[in-house]
């Protein structure tokens, strides 16, 4: 808590968003890749789906380049149904996060891409 | 470890192209196997005659691990006898599981070891036959699901 108490709140949301907006907009020009959950005041997290390639599947690709994701239905079951898919894949960002990581996630997604398509 | 010791060739064909996928009607036993944890969920159908495998087919969906699993478990136990497609799950369950495992005689099957290095996909892989094995063990028509929670 003191850590937390001696941050820059704003500074920290600022660069929170700023990660956000750029990883939405290296994933959305991944094809086949589908952002599940776009609200505008959204939360510093990217939840998503790649054609052809299971969330399980993309996780462990993921972390062979390094990058956590969290895979599956995220105890939202309901959710899932509602959007008609089994489960997604979740990218969250942090104080900590650079952009230089999102670039190793969207690059880890295209690799994907390549072995299971 | 490498990516392409748990992606084998084999795994991304079966994955890409699963055999004996699709519903089988009439079957002598219908089992679903299912995996809350990450919800993968599959539904195995098997033609019974002279204690033997005629057919088998499953339907389902869940990741690459799971469907190359199930696909060449299909052709594997196909025109087996019960004992035999047991023997062949407590094998497959070995290599899955066991470091010190053998995968000689199991020839397809052999790219599964991959998946041991891997704890967290080994369910993936033996979700198909924990269903397979409760099939052939059941006596009567009503079999439950399978769950490897």
């Amino acid at each position: 808590m003191e850590f937390f108490k001696r941050l820059d709140r704003d500074a920290v949301h600022a660069h929170e968003s700023a990660l956000l907006d750029y990883a939405t907009r290296q994933l959305a020009g991944i094809p086949g890749l589908q952002i599940v959950g776009t609200a505008p005041e959204k939360a510093g997290l990217v939840s998503f789906t790649v054609a052809g390639v299971h969330p399980h599947d993309l996780g462990t690709v993921l972390d062979e380049h390094g990058v956590a994701v969290r895979t599956g239905h995220h105890c939202a079951m309901p959710v899932m149904d509602y959007f008609k898919i089994p489960a997604t894949a979740r990218a969250s960002f942090s104080l900590y996060n650079t952009f230089e990581e999102i670039d190793r996630l969207a690059a880890g997604i295209e690799e994907a891409r390549k072995l299971f398509g | 470890m490498e990516l392409n010791e748990l992606y084998r060739d084999v795994i991304l064909d079966h994955n890409r192209h699963p055999r004996n996928f699709g519903p089988l009607d009439p079957a002598d036993a219908s089992v679903e196997g299912f995996n809350p944890m990450c919800g993968d969920r599959l539904t195995l159908r098997l033609r019974i005659s002279d204690d033997s495998i005629s057919d088998i087919r499953f339907e389902g969906q869940g990741c690459a691990i799971s469907t190359a699993s199930a696909s060449l478990m299909t052709e594997a136990v196909k025109g087996k006898s019960r004992a035999e497609a047991m023997q062949l799950f407590e094998r497959v369950h070995r290599l899955l599981t066991d470091d010190a495992a053998v995968s000689e005689e199991l020839g397809k099957l052999a790219a599964l070891s991959g998946v041991r290095e891997y704890p967290a996909r080994v369910k993936c892989a033996s979700l198909c036959w924990h269903t397979l094995s409760s099939a052939l063990q059941a006596s009567g028509s009503h079999i439950a699901p399978v769950s490897t929670e």
